[in-house]
């Protein structure tokens, strides 16, 4: 496996402890852009889809046909694709619970999620149709993935008629459980109390983030840990050094031909993110172009990504879609050079060698 | 006969003239400033990967660049030749002697598995035990190395957990203490950890003869995603052992325990400010036997504390930016950073503007020379 270049200027930059009030003031209000420019609408808007998937389901298992399940498919789509813009915040909330895992467990390397779904539909498991207890059962059969599998898997085309009458109850009860925990994480961070003033007052007495350099590391390690994950596990999960290598299925949503879409999630929600907090205005003047060249790579990784259309296997076997994603691992690694090395450079921050989640 | 017992640093005495004497004279007469010499990977400012050998005042004796990141180093004193693993899920180690008169040997992970960055000789320098990803089965693996055949791997025996780290041996010569952090990796997904909600970290002891189970322990459930990574034995022969916690980090859970035999595994009791700046991961531990000391790094927290063995009182508290590495030295530890210092147990600091060190540092004594 190729090497990440980001670690290696990372270390090296100077550590300049922003204690001015200046920066500290600057610093706040990153963060509190951050939260109120991204964080709260981009959950609030995964909060929409998923009621509306919700919707969906209820309108399909009430009146299957091949219209209904057309429309919960759709609706299925617009949720990973939101979902895919703010999985990129990885910490508060979400950790909270296992909710990022039970929201989406993924990769399912040894095909956990897929045998648990499969014997839920086979045995008729009534404990899973009910979002409730659903949601204390495996974190592998109760999110995303499962509901994928529900919707689009073997046997989905039976949900346009009148013979899958659990298998549409159980996709429904995943629905409900995607949305309550939605639900759950949109209120925590819209708690003023909450994980948002925590993180916006760093301090002393605050066990998370005692000064603006953890609370700004936080918002780099989204870029750092972020692009790490877009490409070395998302995209190198199926993406072969050479396409005889490849192997389609372990894309995410393969199944629902959401893979491109959501790797160009990935990279908007960054970009919003970037936009909203005004991140790269932090920055002395002298290196804003930093900032300037984030924005275009954002832009050129996200136009490649959202190339790659249909089923993820007809994409890799095409040149020319197999080389934007080619093209999308070497965006990335650039934009992983920018946050790692220069922006954290520039801002003084020690996301170093020995900092990140080393071993 | 019985086997005698081990005491690591009598071997590591044994082994200090030879080496010391295949220096060039410069840097032998820059050795001999300290009594003990110590290992460590870097990265290099130019972006590469290496492994050095150090002077107690952080100058480079010797140095090998390696093909990717490396991790922790071990030392056989009677060959004089030190082992670098690679970072996992790298797939290579490399042994190589201080003076570079022998090339470095690549021994390459076989099919199937890959490296987690830790291991460790057998007292007579003979055999080479590996941590190692058994990734297809997510089954942890001592793979064995045999030193005096190129380092051909002739058996292995499993760990009896998921994601194994450091392996050390006991005083007995014979007993390995495993770390299972209990993380599932696969090098399909890079560094993915895959099963954070079911995870389950082990501590082992394991005989490194036989390979048979000797003792398991796991932590209560509610803190199954602690996982325990690093270990070091103090003068007693108990083993501390220092955990990076994976689950949401409004959880402040104990991250330093200690091992005895035949007893559970106990969490130490710490301050809370202390404790809290850790945040929630320990990068390094390691013993100053002669001291009394344990030591204990956080990266993240950019703080390393040193506890009296004895009590498991926290007896000092060092802020220093992106300190991993740590290895006993005199009254107390040598420090090292990801930003590329080494401070002494007195404070005295050196800064190298062209390395950054890597997580992990070990002592290489030069006594008897």
């Amino acid at each position: 496996m190729a090497r990440r270049p980001l670690a290696a200027a990372l270390a090296f930059c100077l550590f300049l402890p922003s204690t001015s009030a200046h920066a500290s003031e600057a610093s706040s209000k990153v963060i509190a852009d951050a939260i109120d420019g991204f964080i709260r609408p981009a959950y609030g808007r995964l909060v929409g889809t998923t009621a509306e998937l919700g919707k969906s389901m209820v309108t399909l298992c009430a009146a299957p046909s091949p219209d209904t399940l057309a429309a919960a498919r759709a609706a299925f789509g617009r949720t990973t694709a939101t979902w895919s813009e703010v999985e990129i915040i990885r910490f508060g909330p979400i950790t909270e619970q296992n909710r990022l895992e039970r929201l989406l467990f993924w990769p399912d390397r040894k095909g956990t999620g897929l045998k648990q779904v499969q014997s839920a539909l086979a045995d008729k498991d009534a404990t899973a149709t009910n979002a409730a207890t659903l949601g204390q059962k495996s974190v592998a059969m109760q999110g995303l993935g499962a509901l994928e599998f529900v919707l689009f898997g073997t046997g989905a085309d039976d949900l346009a008629g009148t013979s899958a009458t659990y298998r549409c109850a159980y996709g429904q009860a995943i629905s409900g459980n995607i949305g309550a925990i939605a639900a759950e994480v949109d209120a925590a961070w819209r708690d003023d109390k909450g994980f948002a003033s925590q993180w916006k007052n760093p301090g002393a007495a605050n066990p998370l983030y005692r000064d603006d350099n953890e609370a700004l590391t936080e918002l780099l390690e989204v870029y750092v840990n972020g692009l790490e994950l877009v490409r070395d596990v998302r995209l190198n999960g199926f993406l072969g050094k050479n396409a005889a290598s490849d192997k389609p299925k372990q894309a995410l949503y393969w199944r629902s031909e959401g893979t491109g879409a959501s790797l160009a999630g990935n990279i908007a929600g960054m970009e919003a993110l970037f936009v909203a907090s005004k991140f790269g205005e932090l920055v002395p003047a002298d290196e804003r172009w930093v900032a300037e060249s984030i924005g275009f790579e954002f832009t050129n990784a996200q136009a490649a990504a959202a190339a790659v259309t249909g089923p993820i296997d007809a994409a890799l076997a095409d040149p020319a879609k197999r080389e934007k994603l080619g093209y999308f691992a070497l965006v990335t690694s650039s934009l992983s050079e920018q946050f790692g090395t220069r922006l954290s450079g520039a801002l003084g921050l020690t996301a170093g060698f020995s900092s990140l989640d080393g071993d | 006969m019985r086997t005698p017992l081990f005491d690591r640093r009598d071997f590591l005495k044994a082994a200090g003239a030879g080496f010391v004497l295949s220096l060039s004279p410069a840097r032998r007469a820059l050795a001999l400033e300290t009594d003990a010499m110590f290992a460590t990977a870097y990265q290099a400012r130019t972006g590469e990967y290496g492994v050095a050998i150090l002077s107690e005042a952080g100058k480079i004796l010797h140095s090998v660049t390696l093909p990717e990141r490396g991790h922790d180093v071990t030392f056989d004193p009677i060959s004089s030749k030190s082992v670098v693993f690679a970072r996992q899920p790298g797939t290579f180690m490399l042994v190589f002697d201080h003076t570079g008169k022998d090339a470095p040997l690549t021994i390459p992970s076989i099919a199937g598995r890959h490296y987690y960055g830790h291991g460790v000789f057998s007292p007579d320098g003979a055999l080479l035990y590996v941590t190692e990803n058994d990734f297809d089965n997510a089954a942890g693996m001592v793979g064995v190395y045999d030193a005096r055949d190129g380092f051909r791997r002739v058996s292995e025996f499993p760990t009896h957990g998921v994601g194994p780290h450091e392996l050390i041996l006991l005083g007995d010569g014979r007993t390995l203490a495993i770390c299972n952090g209990g993380i599932e990796t696969h090098p399909d997904f890079g560094r993915a950890k895959l099963n954070i909600p079911t995870m389950k970290p082990s501590f082992v002891l394991v005989d490194r003869v036989s390979g048979d189970l000797i003792e398991k322990h796991e932590l209560p459930e509610k803190l199954h995603q602690l996982s325990i990574r690093h270990m070091d034995i103090d003068a007693q022969g108990t083993v501390w052992f220092g955990c990076q916690h994976e689950g949401p980090a409004t959880e402040k859970p104990l991250l330093i325990g200690r091992a005895a035999r035949g007893k559970e595994l106990e969490m130490l009791d710490m301050p809370e400010d202390i404790l809290g700046g850790f945040r929630n991961y320990i990068g390094s531990v390691a013993a100053n036997r002669d001291a009394g000391l344990v030591a204990v790094s956080s990266p993240q927290g950019n703080a390393w504390a040193m506890i009296e063995a004895k009590t498991g009182k926290v007896v000092a508290k060092n802020d220093l930016v992106e300190v991993c590495g740590l290895a006993p030295d005199r009254d107390g530890f040598l420090a090292t950073t990801g930003a590329g210092l080494v401070v002494e147990p007195d404070g005295k600091q050196t800064d190298d503007p062209e390395h950054v060190w890597d997580n992990h540092m070990l002592r290489i004594d030069l006594q008897n020379t």
